[in-house]
């Protein structure tokens, strides 16, 4: 398991928006995100990120307490110990207060042409 | 008199260095009938590491990422391969940029095994290849040197057979192969049997439990759970065991997939 140094979330929100804070959990720890800009209404693009430097188990975005919230898209860019940044792109999403959504990906293996 | 409070004193003294607590039972208490006694019942306030309620539990929706194309579509005639040696080193995962064995996958564990498949045929007569795996648009060689961690010599060789072979236009799988593939109904009967009778009844005294999760022709996807998700040894699990029985039930068994995410379960071995 690679240590994430920190990451930069960026969530679309589609046509079901939400009004609490965004939280993510990290290790069953729930924080919220930091240095934030942009919003989580209806069309809304948030964009935060947290400076964890931290061995990673888990990693999710966690559904609001109250009603839903769709995500039209959710691209994770992370920056770990040893190894060069990368993206992740995930799709669309529905979560309320019972989910959360996996955004943790390892890095990937390193591929070369034969 | 002096004596008496200079005795006392010491007492005292003594009793707050031994930690006996009698000197403080000595104290009166000023209580009331209105004022309860807290003496032995601690307040919220004295506890301020009391144990917080747990959030509940969530659940965890894991969506698969989406991924970039491997390839460039420029010049979809060309043969264009990418090696990905593993974590651990001990094998190599060659992906192409077309399919080898249409909906199907065919372990050859052997030299012999080989025998009527020129992609296997022609990758055993390189030094060092032990096994190959074939999966629709993939091809993963374990080494038998396994103190080797550099894969760019042999993988360079063999993604000059692949290409070679695929320029050449020949069938790649042995047509004995393909004629003997059981039904994808038959092979889920014969996995699930496998996992009934043998795979379940011998993990379960780790408490334990594997479960077929998706069959895709001969392609196997399981899943571990139990005192399996998280466990240190699922990976001699999955490759000295699950793999050996389901290859006695169903010897046409290809490729075999683990899909636990071995980090969320209850007890993690990291």
């Amino acid at each position: 398991m690679p240590r994430l140094n920190k990451f930069r979330v960026r969530i679309e929100t589609g046509d079901k928006g939400m009004e609490e804070p965004v939280r993510f959990c990290f290790n069953s720890h729930r924080l919220p995100l930091e240095d934030v800009s942009g919003g989580t209404q209806t069309g809304e693009v948030l964009e935060g990120g947290y400076e964890v430097n931290s061995v990673t188990h888990s990693m999710t975005l966690v559904g609001p307490d109250k009603g839903e919230w769709s995500l039209k898209k959710v691209t994770v860019d992370f920056e770990c110990e040893n190894t060069p940044p990368y993206s992740v792109e995930f799709p669309a999403v529905e979560l309320d207060e019972t989910s959360e959504m996996d955004i943790w990906q390892d890095p990937p293996l390193p591929t070369f042409d034969v | 008199m002096i004596k008496e409070i200079i005795v006392s004193f010491f007492k005292t003294v003594k009793n707050i260095f031994s930690g006996n607590s009698a000197s403080r039972e000595e104290v009166p208490t000023t209580t009331s009938e209105d004022t309860p006694n807290t003496s032995t019942a601690p307040v919220e306030e004295d506890a301020p590491f009391s144990k917080p309620e747990p959030p509940a539990m969530r659940r965890v929706i894991r969506v698969s990422a989406d991924t970039e194309n491997l390839f460039p579509p420029d010049d979809p005639d060309k043969v264009l391969i990418k090696a990905q040696p593993s974590n651990t080193g001990d094998q190599c995962l060659f992906m192409l940029n077309r399919t080898l064995f249409e909906g199907h996958s065919w372990w050859y564990p052997t030299f012999e095994s080989a025998e009527g498949s020129s992609l296997a045929e022609r990758l055993f007569s390189l030094d060092d290849v032990e096994t190959v795996l074939v999966h629709e648009a993939t091809v993963t060689v374990t080494r038998k040197d396994k103190s080797i961690l550099d894969w760019k010599p042999l993988g360079m060789e063999v993604g000059t057979v692949l290409r070679e072979l695929l320029e050449e236009g020949g069938p790649l799988i042995s047509q004995k192969i393909r004629d003997e593939m059981p039904s994808q109904d038959d092979i889920q009967q014969g996995i699930q049997k496998a996992i009934n009778e043998e795979v379940n009844p011998g993990v379960a005294g780790h408490g334990g439990l594997i479960t077929l999760q998706k069959i895709k022709g001969n392609t196997i996807t399981i899943k571990m759970g139990g005192g399996c998700q998280g466990c240190s040894s699922a990976d001699f699990t999955l490759k000295q065991g699950i793999h050996g029985s389901f290859r006695k039930f169903v010897p046409q068994v290809g490729a075999i997939f683990d899909e636990t995410d071995h980090a969320a379960g209850m007890n993690p071995y990291f």
